[in-house]
């Protein structure tokens, strides 16, 4: 097995008295698609936010590699090599796509200006379509464009790994569809994911495990496969 | 008819000064993200930087105007570190009513410091004044509004290269637009907040500077007034677009001039604060446009 790359241990938070996260472990090898699965209200997007550390842990540790991350910085985790790209894309609508990208490196003040030319460049073969709309703004493009920007800009960190909140949210499914292939293409790019999503199908189909949340719990993991077949799942996410 | 084409330059001029302020403002609130009632004493402290300059140092021009810019940017730290630095994830009225008290304290210190008396700042530029003559009608421009305007373009124009050329403007902007996502960038978002909200107060020191030579005096008291006009002007542009405030700025300049020919010079601000009131009630949103953008 190769190296652990993220681990999640007893993580706890709270949201004012709510209990939005309790006791929950993830472990993320170097190379995986791992998928996070649950419903609305599960607990997804505050755990990758905890991870972040864009919310307040309760109680619980966050490795990275070997750093223990639990109380650092949030543009500091991002200096170690690890990528949120947040729900709701939340690119920057006035900035141009170019620029958009350019802001993805921000995070590394010492990167040269030939290796930024060179990242924008292997996104914009990953990414064909920002290319023709480099000058336009960020806040001008499609739905499916902007989440495609969102994770380019993720993407110009150079992470290692890459957490993908959400992607296909409010997209048509053609696009999803694209998407998805995308993350295929960027693991085999020696990119780590950590893939969150309410398509549960689409998810489980390219990860390579998956955890299911419910209620601020893991309830249920396994490998994608064995997920997607888990008569559970396929009652609750599956609509089968 | 003279009379009023000679008050337009002066609504002009008096406007490109509002339109730097405003500018200044901007983008303070820009990257702080809320309104800062400290302002008009940023505006003072770089205007009695340029005035000790000029005592001390003899007329020289470009040095006020750096001492003026680096006096507002020392004090913008300050600012930055009682007013805001403290309170991120408190309550937003809790950094407001900070900025109005360290107004007021400032305000008051000032008069301790540097005297309550209106101190003379004249003969800074050559007296001198070119007449243009069009149609039969003669047009004053004095060389001060001449030399007032083209710095005011000056700084606008190096403030627009270095927000959209440099690293650090793409950064700046980014955190003015959203601060989570800048985060996630990477950004160390309280540094780059920190130096956005200093390179207004700079903004807003040169502008103090050129208000003072064009009123030819500094005072610790006036700026108040100055402080809701630059409020006012970026409130016109919907308080964050640079271009749109300096709009507004213009737009108040040359209102607040062009009402006082029918009036007495008293009612400067009667004109400029309608002006405001009206566009607001047409135009909720100031001079942007709703643009279609998707967040």
């Amino acid at each position: 097995m190769s190296q652990t790359m993220l681990k999640v241990e007893n993580l706890t938070v709270y949201y004012g008295y709510i209990n939005a996260l309790s006791h929950v472990n993830i472990e993320v090898n170097e190379g995986e698609i791992i998928t996070l699965i649950g419903g609305n209200g599960a607990g997804k997007t505050t755990t990758l936010m905890s991870i972040s550390n864009l919310v307040e842990k309760a109680e619980g540790k966050v490795t990275f590699r070997t750093t223990d991350i639990t109380r650092t910085q949030p543009d500091k985790i991002v200096k170690l090599g690890m990528s949120h790209v947040p729900e709701g894309r939340k690119i920057f609508p006035q900035l141009t796509v170019y620029e958009n990208l350019i802001a993805g490196t921000f995070g590394q003040p010492k990167i040269s200006k030939p290796r930024i030319a060179e990242l924008v460049e292997e996104n914009y073969v990953l990414f064909p379509r920002l290319k023709e709309r480099a000058k336009q703004p960020g806040g001008s493009l499609s739905g499916g464009e902007q989440q495609m920007l969102a994770i380019a800009r993720g993407l110009m960190m150079d992470p290692a790994l890459i957490m993908l909140d959400e992607p296909s949210l409010g997209l048509a499914p053609i696009i999803v569809e694209e998407i998805f292939e995308l993350i295929r293409k960027i693991r085999s790019r020696g990119k780590t994911v950590l893939l969150i999503e309410q398509n549960a199908s689409m998810a489980l189909s390219i990860a390579d495990r998956g955890y299911v949340l419910e209620t601020g719990r893991v309830t249920l993991t396994g490998t994608g496969r064995e997920l997607l077949v888990n008569p559970e799942v396929k009652r609750a996410y599956l609509g089968v | 008819m003279e009379y009023l084409l000679n008050q337009v330059v002066n609504g002009v001029c008096q406007g490109a000064i509002y339109a730097l302020m405003a500018i200044g403002y901007s983008v303070i609130v820009g990257v702080v993200g809320m309104v800062t009632f400290t302002y008009g004493e940023i505006m003072m402290i770089g205007a009695f930087g340029a005035f000790y300059s000029f005592q001390y140092f003899g007329n020289n021009l470009p040095l006020a105007i750096l001492l003026a810019f680096s006096s507002s940017f020392l004090l913008g730290i300050v600012v930055y570190k009682v007013c805001y630095e403290k309170f991120f994830n408190a309550p937003r009225h809790i950094s407001l009513l900070c900025t109005i008290g360290f107004s007021m304290l400032m305000k008051n210190l000032a008069q301790i410091v540097f005297g309550p008396e209106t101190k003379p700042m004249i003969n800074i530029i050559h007296n001198e004044t070119f007449t243009l003559r069009l149609a039969g009608v003669a047009v004053d421009f004095k060389l001060l509004q001449i030399i007032v305007m083209l710095l005011v373009v000056f700084f606008a124009v190096s403030l627009t290269l270095f927000f959209n050329r440099t690293r650090w403007g793409v950064a700046l902007r980014a955190v003015s637009q959203n601060k989570q996502a800048a985060y996630l960038m990477g950004i160390n978002v309280r540094r780059t907040a920190m130096l956005g909200n200093c390179i207004g107060c700079g903004f807003g020191g040169i502008a103090g500077i050129l208000l003072s030579i064009y009123y030819y005096a500094v005072s610790a008291t006036i700026w108040g007034n100055f402080s809701m006009k630059a409020f006012s002007a970026s409130v016109l542009g919907g308080l964050v677009d640079l271009r749109l405030s300096a709009l507004g700025g213009l737009c108040m300049g040359l209102i607040e001039n062009l009402g006082i020919t029918v009036s007495s010079a008293t009612f400067r601000d009667v004109f400029s604060f309608s002006f405001l009131i009206l566009i607001l009630i047409i135009r909720p949103q100031g001079f942007a446009a709703k643009k279609g953008s998707r967040v």
